[in-house]
């Protein structure tokens, strides 16, 4: 390859850049891709500040779970049930039995026992609102900060791909597993106005991406690679070659090895049986969630910078009961088991999670067997790098209606979020239109309270 | 209090209005003691703008009780006698009494209400911040000194040293820049290059191995010009053309998020595209058109269709459907509207200023409202309406579709009759268990047992209308028409929807004078004047980034390099003279596209070659001054038309059907039936790609690689990222091993001749070139190796990937799920077949095409 030309280094660095193989393309490209940081913009970059988290699992509830039954113990709401709520409605009680665990006394119902062991290790964020009560804007809020059809952002992990870059070059830095195909399908982990290759990589939990699959065996799809990349460096060698020539022949080397390392990294078959049986992996779509957790932490250790899963079906205007018990019991036992398994190598040094949904719901009745959506008040949990453990930020009142301390609008979690991984949210911009856009738009306070 | 101002009066208005305020502080006070907190604490719950909005009410706004929800206004100003909140509160059945599931209000509660009302129902008013609508010193500055929005110049053209070297003009203002600069322009292309480069630039395909052979026979000038008029003239242009246009008309086929419903007529609007580019409709007519077809005068019904498609320019943009507030869902389309309108003809942002006066450009809120008014009074018939946690075909309004002109036939009365029974039998079923104990009861599924009555019932009833409908025949297109209350309407503090500010009147942009330009008709919506303002030849900004985008198709750049942009905060003209002198001589010529495109062709500055000296480039990285041709890669539509083209399977002619044509309005998943169809047919069409269905969200498999535009925002210009996702889908796509399969077998079949010949025929099908010999040699030893390798083809049942699947999957979309959000999670998207070649002989051949498809040369124009 020839590299005479300073410019035209410069532009394959630019042009070849790409969710996938950054460090790799350098290692081809040659010894000066070390320096080659304000060149292109997915190699690793050092936050703005010394932050603990390097990536982010965010595993997603969608559907909005009811907190009074599961993660917001409320024991007004449990004293008062059948009266009526401030506001109109008749406060329903949770049917499920809470108690506290761990050395915060944190409570829990006993649909999550195995999120609950877990309740020293946990920073909750009690106090979160938002500004619709309606799934597909709330979700797309939630990953992009702004509801606004008209003008669609780019997501939060393309916002964190864009200002960090990518940990493993080999790898997509933003993979999202089963993601919603409705409330905004693709506008969810989309990178908008953002350059392509911040966009998420959306995989299915039996891991399945388009193309991956070599359409021939290695060797000889590798005669036939060689046959493109000598056309290829011909090209290259012609004066006045189109610049993005050399970023081509790199990309075809990393294409090629991501064949390989890409559907080893998403098999999950080659685990231990031990570690199955904990997250309770098993086939068919009771299985899927599991599946989604186990990966998370295959792609997180490998370095994904962004991971995104995520459980539907929490919607409960009505069969609420069954419906908790039915969804608890997909996403307990695996989201406990992702806890502890990222403890356990240490990756809850510098990985954050968070758990949550796109809104909560009321503590009133909703016909005979239901609660209604609630965007004034409802709880996340963090987890991990940067957060305090056992602690909790916020709250709603005693009936949980409505957030009364510790507030925090999505714009506030996603500042927080880009805080934690030592962005700052007003200074991660980006031109376009005539203006500089960020993930918080004209918003956003960041939680410092929370930081460990 | 109502108040309505003229814009530079605005500031003195507001002052009054503040004034008049203060009067009802009493009242105001009132309310705030007695009546907020009656609201607040029994009726928020189901009735405000943080929870829901039961029966389209809202209570916590005030126009929200004057307009009231699904039965009317809640309340009436001074006449407690006719407002519904009173009786709803007052009722004796306990079941229709509000608040619902609670104790009544109180007598005192009931009585302070009456009063309020009585009183005029009072509500505190809200500020206006005072930064709006006060004339702004810097506004004025900048009006007068920003290049972009002064009178066009009538620059001449400037003398140059090597007077032989320009064909004209054009020529003259770049080497006039080029000498000043001591750059010299470099060797012209070569006859290939450049025969391969006009092709694909005016029509996105590439030549013939016969058009090569014709051209390297004669590459005079005059032979090129032949070529370019040849080109122009072909139906090809304006599938290339048109497809510019539409990137920046935000063109897809359904709403987008955040439910998406697809816009089955919105394939009628891409034809007229389509043919109006290849007519060279004038660009002037083309957006009075697209803006105000309606209101334009038509000399018969064909012509009328034609206008009113065009109108699907306005209302094919993205709609947030699931928006609770119909005065927010109106004002987020009019929004994008907005932002459409200004951006792809103006190259302004003047939707920044909805919620403030724009912060860099001389664009104040009240210029936007001004604009918004035009709007709001416009329908927007994209055929769908707003509505919370809809499902099936909850968002589809048939009367908010453009209907066009054509007569439907009366259905056959024996038919009518059939289905009249059917329908009256399952009324009658429904109406028996709707609500009994029986009908309650929970079946196997969860659900009700009454649901399948009414669902069977709601179907007929669907296709009853159905049968006579002429919608749903498809003589209907999305499009707009003056609503039947034209209005000037409020400006909005901080841009939100309910919070009414001062009237503004209709009117345009204060950015720039356009003298002579019509005043509104009071009567109509005021688009024709838009319309026309916008197109005026007084108007500075439309016909600059007209040219200037024109400019980018063939030459890789704008001299404007923000091409949507044109405002402080974007790019200067690198050649500023020769944009203006474009931009006159477009108008002169009529606004023609064609006759600028043919007269850019023809400059030495198009065909020069891309070769690139390294002082040059030294110089002018960017090549801005234009010393040589900057190579361009292809887009998304281009490297699969290239590829069917090449393989010998692209149909010239256009699908008899558009494939969104079958889809009813109802919310698509990404992941579902209907996308996995719509895959289906993307994946096995062989025509152009610009009849490929294009819903927002689900984009053909074959285009997803190279960029494809984000249909959801004005784009002048697509993205061009190298990624190693384009390698795995040169490598391993069915579509592309297809595609070099199909062209294998032809080449085995049809050849007959020489394996070198063979290989020829490969190059100038797919780079426009014959190979030298060290290639023929280079793609024999490749070809005799690959087949002599006898590996065991990599493993077969991998390809066959679950094709059953999709019948699962139906079963459960009629709504088996407790929730309509609660949706099925598998992807019917996510599978793709293998492609094998039969034998070893054909599969080294099929392996040595794709290579060639694969290779960088292919993908680049240069």
């Amino acid at each position: 390859m020839n590299f005479q030309n300073r410019f035209s280094r410069r532009s394959v660095l630019r042009s070849a850049s790409s969710g996938f193989g950054y460090l790799a393309l350098a290692g081809l490209l040659g010894k000066e891709a070390a320096a080659g940081v304000d060149l292109n913009p997915l190699l690793p970059k050092p936050p703005k500040f010394v932050a603990k988290a390097k990536r982010v699992i965010f595993i997603f509830m969608e559907g909005a779970m009811s907190g009074v039954d599961t993660i917001d113990y409320k024991a007004e709401l449990q004293k008062n049930d059948g009266k009526t709520a401030p506001g109109g409605g008749k406060l329903v009680a949770s049917k499920f039995g809470f108690k506290q665990y761990g050395e915060s006394g944190t409570w829990f119902s006993e649909l999550l026992p195995n999120i609950a062991s877990h309740a020293d290790k946990l920073c909750w964020l009690r106090g979160l609102h938002t500004d619709t009560p309606a799934h597909p804007q709330a979700v797309v809020q939630l990953h992009t900060g702004s509801a606004n059809a008209a003008l669609t952002r780019p997501s939060m992990g393309s916002w964190m791909l864009y200002g960090l870059g990518t940990e493993n070059q080999d790898l997509p830095g933003y993979i999202t597993i089963n993601p919603s195909p409705n409330f905004g399908g693709a506008v969810n982990y989309g990178s908008a106005f953002l350059p392509a290759h911040f966009q998420g990589t959306k995989i299915t939990d039996q891991g399945f991406l388009p193309n991956l699959k070599a359409s021939a065996v290695a060797a000889q799809q590798r005669r036939q690679l060689d046959l493109i990349q000598s056309m290829n460096r011909d090209l290259s060698a012609t004066p006045g070659a189109p610049d993005p020539v050399d970023g081509i022949i790199a990309s075809y080397e990393l294409g090629f090895r991501m064949q390989d390392k890409v559907p080893a990294l998403l098999d999950i078959s080659k685990e231990p049986e031990s570690v199955k049986e904990a997250y309770g992996i098993k086939d068919g779509p009771d299985g899927a969630f599991a599946r989604q957790c186990l990966m998370a932490r295959r792609l997180s250790e490998a370095g994904v910078r962004f991971v995104e899963i995520c459980q539907p079906g929490w919607d409960h205007h009505n069969n609420l009961h069954k419906g908790l018990i039915e969804r608890t019991g997909n996403v307990d036992q695996a989201t406990g088991a992702l806890l502890a398994d990222l403890h356990q190598r240490g990756l809850l040094d510098d990985t954050l999670v968070l758990f949550g949904s796109e809104f909560g719901r009321q503590p009133t009745a909703q016909g005979q067997d239901g609660r209604d959506h609630n965007i004034t008040g409802y709880s996340m949990f963090m987890a991990g790098a940067g957060v305090k453990k056992g602690f909790t930020y916020g709250g709603t009142d005693e009936l949980g209606i409505k957030a009364v301390e510790g507030q925090m609008h999505t714009n506030d979690l996603h500042a927080t979020i880009l805080a934690l991984l030592g962005l700052n949210h007003e200074e991660l911009t980006y031109r376009y239109a005539g203006r500089d856009f960020r993930l918080t738009d004209v918003a956003g306070k960041v939680a410092t309270d929370i930081f460990a | 209090m109502k108040s309505y101002v003229t814009r530079t009066g605005l500031f003195l208005l507001l002052a009054v209005s503040s004034a008049q305020a203060a009067d009802d502080a009493g009242e105001v006070e009132f309310f705030e003691k007695k009546i907020r907190p009656i609201l607040s604490g029994n009726c928020y719950s189901c009735h405000a703008a943080d929870t829901k909005v039961a029966g389209g009410l809202r209570v916590d706004d005030l126009n929200g009780l004057l307009v009231g929800g699904d039965n009317g206004p809640a309340i009436v100003k001074g006449d407690p006698g006719k407002s519904l909140l009173l009786q709803r509160i007052c009722q004796t059945d306990a079941k229709r009494r509000m608040p619902r599931d609670s104790d009544p209000l109180t007598a005192e509660q009931i009585a302070d209400l009456t009063q309020w009302i009585a009183t005029g129902a009072a509500w505190p008013v809200v500020g206006v911040p005072f930064s709006i609508g006060r004339e702004r010193a810097d506004y004025q500055e900048l009006r007068k000194t920003h290049w972009a929005w002064q009178p066009l110049t009538k620059p001449s053209a400037p003398q140059v040293a090597a007077s032989s070297w320009p064909v004209g003009d054009v020529d003259r203002f770049i080497l006039a820049k080029l000498e000043s600069a001591k750059l010299e322009p470099v060797k012209d292309a070569s006859p290939e290059v450049l025969l391969r480069r006009i092709t694909f630039d005016l029509t996105g395909l590439p030549p013939s191995p016969a058009e090569i052979a014709d051209f390297l026979k004669d590459s005079s000038l005059a032979a090129y010009e032949k070529v370019v008029d040849r080109l122009l003239a072909s139906s090809a242009f304006g599938e290339r053309w048109g497809r510019h246009w539409l990137d920046v008309a935000r063109y897809g086929e359904s709403t987008g998020p955040s439910r998406n419903i697809p816009y089955p007529f919105a394939y009628k609007y891409k034809d007229y595209v389509l043919d109006a580019v290849n007519r060279d409709l004038p660009f002037d007519r083309f957006i009075r058109e697209q803006i105000a077809g309606d209101l334009l005068p038509a000399a018969d019904n064909a012509e009328r269709d034609r206008l009113l498609t065009a109108t699907g320019f306005l209302a094919l943009g993205v709609k947030d459907v699931n928006q609770r507030f119909k005065v927010r869902f109106q004002m987020d389309n009019v929004d994008e509207q907005i932002d459409t309108v200004s951006r792809s003809v103006l190259g302004l942002t003047v939707s920044c200023a909805r919620c403030h006066d724009h912060k860099f450009d001389p664009i104040p809120a009240t210029d936007y409202y001004s604009l918004a008014g035009i709007f709001t009074s416009t329908d927007d018939k994209a055929g769908v309406r707003n509505k919370m946690g809809g499902n099936g075909l909850d968002y589809y309004d048939p009367a908010m579709l453009v209907k066009l002109s054509h007569e439907v036939a009366p259905p056959p009365p024996e038919k009518v009759a059939e289905l009249q029974a059917r329908v009256d039998e399952a009324k009658k079923a429904w109406d028996a268990i709707r609500g009994t104990p029986e009908g309650l009861k929970r079946a196997a599924n969860g659900q009700p047992t009454q649901r399948p009555f009414r669902l069977k019932y709601e179907r007929l009833q669907a296709e009853f209308q159905q049968l006579s409908d002429p919608v749903s025949q498809g003589y209907a297109v999305h499009g707009v028409t003056d609503s039947p209350t034209v209005a000037d309407t409020q400006l909005r503090i901080r841009g939100e929807a309910e919070n009414l500010g001062p009237v503004v009147p209709r009117g345009f942009l204060t950015v720039f004078d356009v003298p002579g330009s019509p005043s509104i008709n009071p009567g109509q919506s005021g688009r024709l004047e838009l319309a026309e303002w916008l197109t005026n030849a007084e108007n500075p900004l439309a016909p600059r980034v007209a040219v200037n985008r024109i400019w980018l198709h063939l030459f890789g750049q704008g001299l404007v390099s923000t091409v949507d942009n044109f405002g402080i905060k974007g790019d200067v003209p690198t050649h500023p003279e020769l944009l203006d002198y474009l931009a006159n001589d477009f108008i002169a010529g009529g606004w023609s596209t064609k006759k600028l495109v043919r007269e850019l062709v023809l400059t030495h500055a198009y065909r020069l070659g891309s070769e690139a000296p390294q002082d040059h480039v030294d110089q002018d990285p960017a090549n801005r001054l234009i010393w040589r041709h900057s190579p361009r890669r292809m887009d998304a539509e281009e490297v699969r038309d290239a590829i069917l083209a090449a393989s010998g399977d692209l149909q010239l002619t256009p699908p008899a059907e558009a494939a969104v044509k079958e889809l009813r309005m109802v919310e698509m998943r990404d992941n579902g039936r209907e996308a996995a169809g719509i895959q289906n047919k993307s994946n096995t069409a062989l025509h152009r790609s610009i009849y490929l269905p294009l819903l927002r969200g689900v984009i053909p498999r074959a285009l997803e690689a190279f960029d494809p535009v984000t249909q959801t925002l004005v784009t002048g210009q697509r993205d061009a990222t190298t990624v190693p996702t384009q390698a795995l889908f040169m490598l391993n796509s069915e579509f592309v091993r297809n595609e070099a399969l199909a062209s294998a077998k032809r080449i085995r079949t049809e050849g007959g001749s020489t394996a070198q010949n063979a290989i020829t025929q490969v190059y100038l099908k797919a780079l426009g070139r014959a190979p030298s010999g060290d290639e023929v040699k280079r793609a024999l030893d490749f070809i005799d190796a690959y087949q002599s390798d006898d590996f065991a083809l990599a493993d077969n049942e991998s390809g066959q990937q679950s094709e059953e699947a999709s019948t699962e999957i139906a079963a459960t979309a009629d709504g088996a799920a407790a929730n309509p959000d609660d949706v099925p999670r598998d992807d019917q998207t996510a599978r793709e077949g293998k492609v094998i070649a039969d034998d070893s002989q054909t599969g080294a051949w099929m392996a040595f095409v794709q290579s060639v498809f694969a290779s960088a040369e292919f993908r680049f124009i240069r």
